[in-house]
């Protein structure tokens, strides 16, 4: 069951058993996330085999970029990760000025962060809510949804963009946010804290959701490190790295002078930070690992994503107060047809979905020679093979929403 | 006019011909028909018009257990059983002429058996004038249930002695009978149980599961860069090859 | 109801015949509107209860301001569709199948009590009959699963059946309870027996039975293959599972097949736990006082003015509560997510049938050691439960034949499956004449 073409010498076709079956889910499937191909081998209910077959949304992204200047190619890598826009303009970003060694200035810098952070409260959302509709659940994807648009209209305040922004180039961002927009956004902040609760009712503390998810996909930190996994589902597996602490001193810079917590689980206790409370300050309080959650499995990527909502509104809410207190300017971007220097540079950022790298290769001209996107869905998705090995049918799209895998960033 | 007086005198027995006409009828269609689940399904028609010859003789209760337990129960089953297992093969099944004959002559001396029994039978011949014909509400569900525990309650009145108590009731072989269906659930729940297997998920269970798929002679195809296409089953949808045509033909299979 | 038509129309010659047949098409002509236009108001109910949960509004442009006719617009467009059959189909079984489905769910509702008195047919096996025809739905499904000719729809039809098949056992368990308890299986008698003040139903009668109606409430969304438990439509999984190849005219009708025994095991509930037709507070005898009286059983005078109040009133009450089950059913939908099928079965076997069980038996030991109910039916006879015509018309029986001890038991109907009189002379076999 691989390609059709029987060119590669090294395809081969398994048997079949009589009693098994050989079942697509997708590339059209309401679960599959996008343009995602599932081979199953199944015999009636078990899931014997699986093979994610990609590449339906590839567009040439990295061989476009030898062809653009550097700030050409930021709105392809938007188009990458379409549902955290801003972080993909934010890896594209640093990796050309640590090419050109420039620096941004302050109140450049806490913008980057509250825009991005921003933009992960955004994609954990649609996250959290289409793995929701994945089970079954209709209604907490509408409130996801919901919360999002607020969100999505503030980006529409600063860029003039809701899903593609462009807004975050290399030497800093287009424009300064509005006037008046960090009033907008610390009154949303306030209004989403007392909707997080909703979400833990609806799913997290759901019977049936806990039936559906606990002890399903058991990835273990091994086994993730050894397939590149990265992002909650390498924290969700008990390995403690976060690339805003632990990464390249160009990016941790960013958020230096930052309170929050990196959401892992700790080893020994198998207990999550509960820096959460001063979030709450009314006392509310978080739901409890069930007992049935073995660490690594499907319930715990998703209790990361949740609690990483959380970090993500004590961020933003430390940048608003930082940004406002900054003066000067928020970083021009840098020229056109800026030429860039001799020489590679490779940066990693913690994306929503995991680590996502930018490779640029120069030649001295504005074109790069080389450009390369590592994605941190790539080797997430290849997970799903193993962990859906002896699963039922029902599991996979409850294994494959687990990992939140967007295909934009896995075909480029 | 007096067709329809005459039609509706003999209501029942329109009625009757109807449902009785059905159940013969599609259980002939079961012994014609070729196509194995449209067999079944003639069954269940045929089932469900008997049940209908119960309701048009009041008996309400035996006629729902009909439904219920046969067309509900048994039928189900059968289905589940032919639709499970009803490959190419067995979809279409052909009666031959030796059957046939066999069938007839078992299958007649049967019906001759039962008809002569049923028209010498004093009770079953009916003297009444049929346009009297009325649907009894029998409420026959309370003394059935006091029967099967134990108190026959319509032999009352009876002049033998011993059945006049009104304890010959059928209490023994309902728990008998109930014991009985107990010791097959359990038995087909244990026959039909799954075997020991790793059912985990992620690493547990790759190893195990893994071996089964390994190609024979992997190693060796890889080395000899050749590539064997082991497409046994034939269903499967055949790719084309780089000239765009079908590759159904199997010599075009080359092994190098 | 057809015993009026002749009385007054056709008279008791040659034509008589016409009066029965007119009765039944009204009968059936009532029903399939109860299916039809009741799946069309619960569809409607379905879209905006989702829309309000799910924090927007649900249609709002056909039919005024709240979208009332949307259902409408969306079956013409149904019927208006291509008729497509898929090329490896079995075509005769995937043609029927709809068929099947929907004449399930419509039958079903002929042994239903809509009020004391309106019913289709006056079956005194009320309980078992509509049990035993909704689980000939399930051959509905099994045969469009089949008939579509893919794996897809084949996967979602063999599971929609087991799970249908397996919750009929809890579900008969949870039936048992109000039978024993009111002692016949007469729907209408059960539901006549609620009468009275709202404590007098069934399911505040001891602890048991209010958990066996939740139980039964959880059988029968299971039996109906709705969310939680509606692997069979799970359109994440598999695309629409057993109906995926139908569209137009045959999706409505398992659509309409789906509604209808929703709305029918939402009725079964009310009528076996809720007081059926009865209202928390009892003006229906009040009321036909105050109209008239309730005398003039159907069939010898026309209904009196009384007897029609409290007809319409208790047939609005039940369906009232019917909607207010359905409401229910559609409320948990949209709020949880789906179980898996292992799942499905282990909560049948593991939960509901020990559960069902349990409290079967404390119900009954509840009676038999008389423990405290709150309502009253120990106190009178069941014979005075029972539809007024047919007390009338015992009563005639009983000033013409004999009257037999209440403490002796009565012969049981002969053998003789066609008798021209009705020789029962009390309506049931009562052992100790009533309840103690």
């Amino acid at each position: 069951m691989s390609a059709t073409n029987i060119d590669d010498p090294r395809v081969i076709e398994f048997d079949v058993r009589t009693d098994e079956m050989i079942i697509n889910m997708g590339p059209q499937h309401p679960s599959t996330h996008g343009v995602l191909r599932l081979a199953l081998r199944t015999d009636g209910e078990i899931v014997s085999d699986l093979e994610p077959h990609i590449g339906y949304l590839h567009r040439c992204a990295e061989k476009i970029g030898e062809n653009l200047t550097a700030r050409q190619f930021v709105p392809y890598t938007d188009r990458m990760d379409y549902l955290a826009a801003m972080n993909m303009n934010l890896g594209w970003a640093l990796t050309i000025e640590k090419l050109l060694d420039h620096d941004v200035p302050e109140k450049g810098r806490h913008l980057r962060v509250l825009i991005c952070e921003m933009n992960r409260i955004a994609s954990h959302l649609v996250a959290m809510g289409t793995y929701g509709l994945d089970l079954g659940a209709f209604s907490p994807f509408l409130y996801a949804f919901r919360e999002r648009e607020r969100i999505l209209d503030l980006f529409e305040k600063t860029c003039g963009a809701r899903l593609t922004y462009s807004y975050i180039a290399p030497g800093g961002a287009t424009a300064d946010l509005p006037v008046g927009w960090t009033a907008e956004c610390s009154k949303f902040i306030n209004q989403f804290k007392k909707v997080i609760p909703e979400f833990h009712t609806l799913l997290t503390t759901n019977a049936i959701f806990i039936a559906r998810t606990t002890g399903v996909g058991i990835l273990s930190p091994r086994m993730a490190i050894d397939y590149g996994c990265t992002g909650p589902v390498l924290r969700g597996s008990g390995v403690y790295h976060d690339l805003r602490f632990h990464g390249e001193e160009r990016y941790t810079e960013l958020y230096d002078g930052y309170e929050f917590d990196v959401i892992c689980a700790d080893s020994e206790t198998g207990k999550y930070p509960s820096s959460h409370q001063e979030v709450y300050k009314d006392g509310l309080e978080y739901p409890d690992v069930p007992s049935d959650a073995i660490l690594g499995d499907c319930w715990h990527r998703f209790y990361v994503r949740m609690l990483e909502v959380v970090q993500s509104v004590r961020l933003v809410e430390q940048s608003i107060v930082k940004y406002d207190a900054c003066s000067g300017s928020h970083g021009e971007p840098i020229k056109l047809t800026q030429k860039l220097p001799v020489g590679e540079a490779y940066l990693e950022t913690e994306a929503p979905r995991g680590q996502m790298g930018f490779y640029v290769v120069s030649d001295g001209q504005s074109n790069p020679w080389r450009v390369r996107a590592r994605s941190s869905c790539f080797s997430n998705l290849y997970v799903t093979a193993p962990l859906c090995r002896g699963v039922l049918l029902a599991d996979v799209p409850a294994v494959v929403g687990s990992l939140d895998v967007v295909m934009g960033e896995i075909d480029r | 006019m007096e067709l329809m007086a005459v039609a509706w005198a003999y209501w029942h027995q329109f009625f009757f011909i109807i449902f009785a006409g059905s159940a013969v009828g599609f259980g002939c269609g079961v012994l014609i028909s070729q196509n194995i689940v449209r067999m079944a399904f003639y069954l269940v028609l045929s089932l469900g018009s008997t049940a209908g010859l119960f309701f048009l003789a009041g008996a309400e209760f035996v006629g729902a257990m009909q439904l219920m337990i046969y067309v509900g129960g048994t039928m189900v089953l059968l289905i589940f059983g032919v639709m499970l297992t009803a490959q190419k093969d067995f979809v279409n099944m052909k009666t031959h002429t030796h059957d046939w004959i066999l069938a007839t002559v078992v299958g007649g001396s049967l019906l001759m058996v039962l008809l002569f029994a049923a028209f010498g039978s004093e009770d079953w011949r009916s003297p009444q004038d049929p346009t009297d014909a009325h649907i009894v509400d029998t409420k026959a569900a309370t003394p059935l249930g006091l029967a099967l525990t134990g108190v026959r309650v319509d032999k009352l009145d009876d002049p033998n002695d011993k059945l006049n108590q009104g304890k010959s009731g059928y209490l023994m072989p309902f728990i008998i009978i109930s014991v009985h269906l107990l010791v097959v659930l359990i038995g087909a729940a244990y026959m039909a149980r799954t075997k020991k297997l790793s059912h985990a998920t992620g690493l547990r269970s790759s190893r195990a599961r893994l071996s089964v798929f390994k190609m024979e002679d992997e190693d060796e195809v890889l080395e000899e860069e050749k590539y064997v296409v082991l497409r046994k089953d034939k269903r499967a949808t055949n790719p084309l090859d780089t000239n765009g045509n079908s590759t159904d033909n199997p010599d075009n299979t080359d092994e190098d | 109801m057809a015993e009026f038509f002749n009385e007054y129309i056709f008279g008791d010659g040659p034509w008589s015949w016409l009066g029965y047949v007119i009765a039944a098409l009204i009968a059936c002509i009532l029903i399939i509107h109860v299916v039809a236009v009741g799946a069309m108001g619960f569809i409607w109910l379905e879209r905006k209860v989702a829309g309000r949960i799910q924090d927007r509004l649900g249609p709002t442009r056909v039919g005024g301001k709240f979208g009332w006719l949307q259902t409408l617009a969306d079956g013409i467009k149904l019927i208006a569709k291509e008729d497509l059959t898929p090329d490896v189909a079995d075509r005769f079984l995937f043609k029927i199948a709809p068929y099947v489905a929907f004449a399930a769910s419509f039958s079903a509702f002929i042994a239903l009590p809509f009020a004391d008195g309106v019913v289709a047919n006056h079956v005194n096996t009320a309980v078992f009959f509509v049990l035993a025809v909704l689980g000939l739905e399930v051959f509905g499904v099994i045969l469009a699963g089949y008939g579509s000719g893919s794996k897809w729809s084949l996967f979602g039809a063999m599971r929609e059946a087991a799970q249908v098949v397996s919750y009929e056992v809890p579900l008969g368990m949870c039936v048992v309870v109000p039978v024993f308890l009111c002692g016949t299986m007469n729907l209408t008698t059960i539901g006549n027996m609620q009468e009275g003040f709202i404590t007098n139903w069934l399911v505040f009668n001891d602890p048991f039975t209010f958990v066996i109606a939740i139980v039964y409430f959880t059988c029968a969304t299971a039996s109906v293959n709705r969310a939680p438990f509606d692997l069979a439509e799970a359109e994440s999984e598999l695309v629409a599972g057993f109906h995926t190849e139908y569209s137009g005219l045959r999706w409505s009708l398992f659509f309409m097949a789906e509604y209808g025994s929703m709305f029918l095991v939402s009725g079964l509930a009310v009528i076996l736990f809720f007081g059926g037709s009865n209202g928390p507070i009892p003006v229906g005898d009040w009321l036909a006082n105050l109209l008239g009286g309730v005398e003039g059983s159907i069939g010898a005078n026309l209904p009196s003015l009384g007897a029609i109040t409290v007809g319409v009133i208790g047939v609005a009450n039940f369906i009232f509560k019917g909607a207010i089950g359905v409401t229910v059913m559609i409320w948990i939908r949209w709020t949880f997510p789906r179980l898996r099928i292992d799942q499905v079965m282990a909560m049948c076997l593991k939960y509901c049938v020990p559960i069902a069980a349990f409290c079967f038996v404390g119900a009954v030991g509840w009676e038999v050691l008389d423990l405290p109910t709150p309502n009253n039916l120990d106190e009178k006879s069941r014979y005075e439960y029972h539809e007024k015509w047919s007390q009338e018309y015992l009563k005639t029986q009983r000033e013409s034949v004999p009257t037999e001890n209440d403490t002796h038991v009565q012969q049981a109907v002969p053998a003789e499956a066609i008798v021209t009189t009705v020789a029962v002379s009390q309506s049931d076999l009562d052992v100790n004449g009533g309840k103690q």
